[in-house]
């Protein structure tokens, strides 16, 4: 039987890389608002995520403000279509 | 949503509550932008089709110019204002996005075309300028319901593209495009091809 992939069996990263896995880009504060988590929380995340190249990360200013902008990685798509593959046979599906 | 680890079964279902949550939001956004183009384009028809019967002069047309000055210099303020509000951009959004560059990059080459027919050739080509409004801008509109899986964008689009290849007909069988059939034709299509879907995407944003 596959192990899961430990980083993404996280219930707070997971439901990140499943956000991605349907949109083409989102930023920081609807994830935060999709997922329920809080800012710092999920700043810890998504800088995990980040490091496994599992996401790409862009910080831009629009006007004043500062925006966060994630969107998944191919690498990311993968891991999280194994992960899934992975769940089914742990769930028997 | 603070736990690290969980149940292999809570994952399934936390995966399906993310996917069912981000589907909202990718049925349908906001059709601001399909009303500015579209009352613009009736709006600057009115007033050429006016002047025209009033000064009887060509040069009146070059007041079609506005629809792209206007229209090009609003849509990209309009299109960042709404992607902030929404905080993403789905894959539908990208897909929409690039058919209506590639729609924009068209609809400039075809204006310097005929531009270039005009001043070099001395030949008027502008009745293109007509046809690639109704048919390509059509087309794209009907390619963006699809998509959306938005009737009232497939009907508009479909209504654009009809009128569009009756002038093309027009303009290969030599028919002269009189203002006073032509500019009715224009405006309703219009009409049919953005103001309409717009209020009822808006309408159904709302919602």
């Amino acid at each position: 039987m596959k192990e899961l992939n430990a980083l993404l069996h996280s219930q707070l990263r997971l439901a990140v890389m499943s956000i991605l896995m349907n949109v083409a880009d989102a930023d920081f504060v609807y994830i935060k608002g999709i997922t329920g988590a809080t800012a710092g929380n999920l700043s810890v995340q998504l800088d995990k995520l980040s490091s496994a190249g599992y996401i790409e990360v862009k910080k831009e200013f629009v006007g004043k403000k500062p925006r966060t902008t994630c969107a998944i990685t191919t690498l990311g798509r993968e891991a999280f279509c194994e992960y899934v593959e992975a769940l089914k046979e742990y769930i028997k599906l | 949503m603070e736990k690290e680890q969980f149940e292999e079964k809570e994952s399934i279902e936390l995966i399906a509550d993310m996917i069912a949550r981000t589907k909202h939001r990718l049925c349908i956004g906001d059709g601001n932008i399909m009303l500015l183009w579209g009352y613009l384009a009736v709006a600057v028809a009115l007033l050429v089709w006016v002047l025209l019967v009033v000064l009887q002069h060509p040069a009146v047309n070059w007041l079609w110019f506005l629809i792209w000055i206007i229209g090009g210099s609003i849509t990209p303020k309009l299109a960042r204002k709404s992607r902030d509000k929404s905080g993403v951009t789905s894959y539908v959004d990208r897909v929409s996005n690039s058919v209506w560059s590639l729609v924009g990059w068209c609809s400039i080459i075809a204006t310097f075309m005929c531009l270039g027919f005009m001043l070099f050739a001395a030949k008027d080509c502008w009745g293109v300028m007509m046809v690639f409004a109704l048919l390509i801008v059509g087309m794209a509109e009907a390619v963006q319901g699809i998509v959306l899986q938005e009737r009232s964008l497939i009907v508009g689009g479909a209504v654009g593209v009809v009128c569009g290849i009756f002038i093309m007909c027009c303009l290969v069988g030599g028919i002269m495009l009189y203002a006073h059939w032509c500019m009715p034709l224009f405006i309703l299509a219009f009409v049919a091809m953005m103001i309409v879907p717009g209020h009822i995407i808006n309408h159904k944003a709302k919602k």
